[in-house]
């Protein structure tokens, strides 16, 4: 059983540091806001799940940085944004694996939806100083596929509709995820 | 009736039609065929008739029960029966099977429908198309096999009852055992069903000898150069599509 931590950020701008000891999954919803985060997983075989959702509106960053201090650390970080307006939005992913920290795994997936022509960056980054790990990372900025909405409507859903079935399914990415607690979030999406 | 009416099409952004004055009618209850080699327009033809957002039509009409269809979105033409198997079905990450189906349901009646009724009835409908429940709740299509992918196209199907089924490709990616259960669902389905008409559009008569066609056509450079009934494809299965190509 992993330990769950929620987080909502509602227009403001924080910093958070968690020196993680067992298996944690962290939701990080964040609205209009900027954040720093640091993670020190500071204890052998443990893993990690962070799933970052964004809705954006006005210039904001998000850094993150995860820190493979112990042997047999798993990280697997998602960030996942959707960037409303023409503003500017950026994600600085670090996953840093020392050099005397074997057999890690350390993965990334980071997406941002642009609605309109938002200026969006990703900057994925993994300083890697070990050679017995396993590290993964993917970055998309773009528009949802053309593909989605056509096989969505070609089922009679309206664009509409069809467009906040695709924001759900990438801004609430985990079925685990207890929608309860980030009702709020979930509202905000729905005007989107 | 589907009718398509000297029907010319090509991909946005290009001069070239792929469909040239290309005409069908389809009558309820019918079960008409179109073969033909790679690259006719048989793919464009079904993706042309769902208003796909690649393919402009550039002169003649698609109606549907005598009405214009060619101004209507993609959700429009579905909600008027319209239902395209697709070749090759989109994997939606994020997106569960479950409420894909739910969301399309609920378009199309008055009233929400109810959870426990809708998990029910695609229960059952699921085991007839023998995928495994699990696959209610996965993201839509991601993960599937080919049948399986298959299967959920024809588990759509059951559950929206269109009256216009076009199957593009459907036996592609099939084994024999999994081309039998899709094809038993969709005569059940016609049996159930008997306004209901289908497109099926295929390389190869294979699948003909599960669903038996009323017409055949077949397509070459756009348009159809021949029509026939099920001794044309068998035709075409001894001798090829060398005759139309010219």
């Amino acid at each position: 059983m992993s330990k769950e931590i929620y987080v909502i950020d509602d227009n403001e701008s924080k910093e958070y540091k968690y020196n993680i000891e067992e298996d944690t999954i962290i939701y990080h919803f964040s609205i209009n806001s900027s954040s720093n985060v640091e993670i020190n997983l500071d204890k052998e075989d443990i893993n990690l799940y962070y799933y970052y959702n964004n809705i954006n509106y006005d210039d904001n960053s998000f850094n993150i940085k995860v820190n493979h201090n112990k042997d047999n650390t798993h990280s697997e970080v998602y960030n996942h944004g959707v960037n409303v307006s023409n503003n500017y939005l950026t994600y600085d992913v670090e996953g840093i694996v020392l050099k005397t920290s074997d057999k890690c795994i350390c993965n990334q997936d980071n997406q941002i939806i642009n609605i309109k022509n938002g200026k969006s960056t990703i900057k994925p980054n993994l300083l890697i100083d070990n050679y017995d790990v396993d590290s993964n990372h993917a970055a998309y900025i773009g528009k949802f596929k053309d593909e989605y909405l056509f096989y969505l409507m070609s089922r009679g859903i309206s664009k509409k509709n069809a467009y906040l079935l695709l924001l759900k399914g990438f801004l609430i990415n985990s079925d685990s995820i207890d929608l309860n607690k980030i009702d709020k979030f979930v509202k905000e999406m729905n005007k989107i | 009736m589907l009718e398509i009416k000297n029907l010319s099409a090509k991909v946005v952004d290009s001069n070239i039609n792929i469909l040239n004055k290309l005409s069908l009618n389809i009558k309820e209850g019918e079960v008409h065929a179109i073969m033909g080699p790679n690259g006719t327009g048989k793919s464009t033809l079904s993706k042309v008739i769902m208003g796909h957002y690649s393919y402009e039509v550039t002169s003649g009409d698609i109606l549907l029960d005598k009405e214009s269809i060619k101004s209507l979105d993609t959700s429009e033409r579905a909600k008027k029966g319209l239902f395209l198997c697709m070749q090759d079905p989109t994997v939606i990450e994020g997106v569960s099977n479950s409420e894909f189906i739910r969301t399309a349901l609920n378009e199309r009646s008055l009233e929400k429908v109810n959870l426990y009724t809708f998990i029910k009835e695609i229960e059952k409908s699921m085991e007839e198309v023998s995928l495994d429940n699990s696959m209610l709740h996965r993201s839509l299509n991601s993960g599937f096999s080919g049948g399986e992918k298959k299967k959920n196209e024809i588990l759509q199907l059951k559950c929206l009852k269109p009256k216009y089924i076009i199957l593009d490709e459907i036996d592609s990616g099939l084994d024999v055992d999994s081309l039998k259960v899709v094809c038993k669902n969709i005569n059940n389905y016609l049996k159930d069903n008997k306004e209901a008409s289908v497109l099926i559009i295929t390389h190869y008569p294979r699948i003909l000898e599960y669903i038996k066609p009323d017409y055949v056509h077949i397509l070459s450079e756009g348009t159809i150069k021949d029509t026939g009934d099920m001794s044309l494809a068998k035709k075409i299965e001894k001798d090829g599509y060398g005759g139309y190509n010219e």
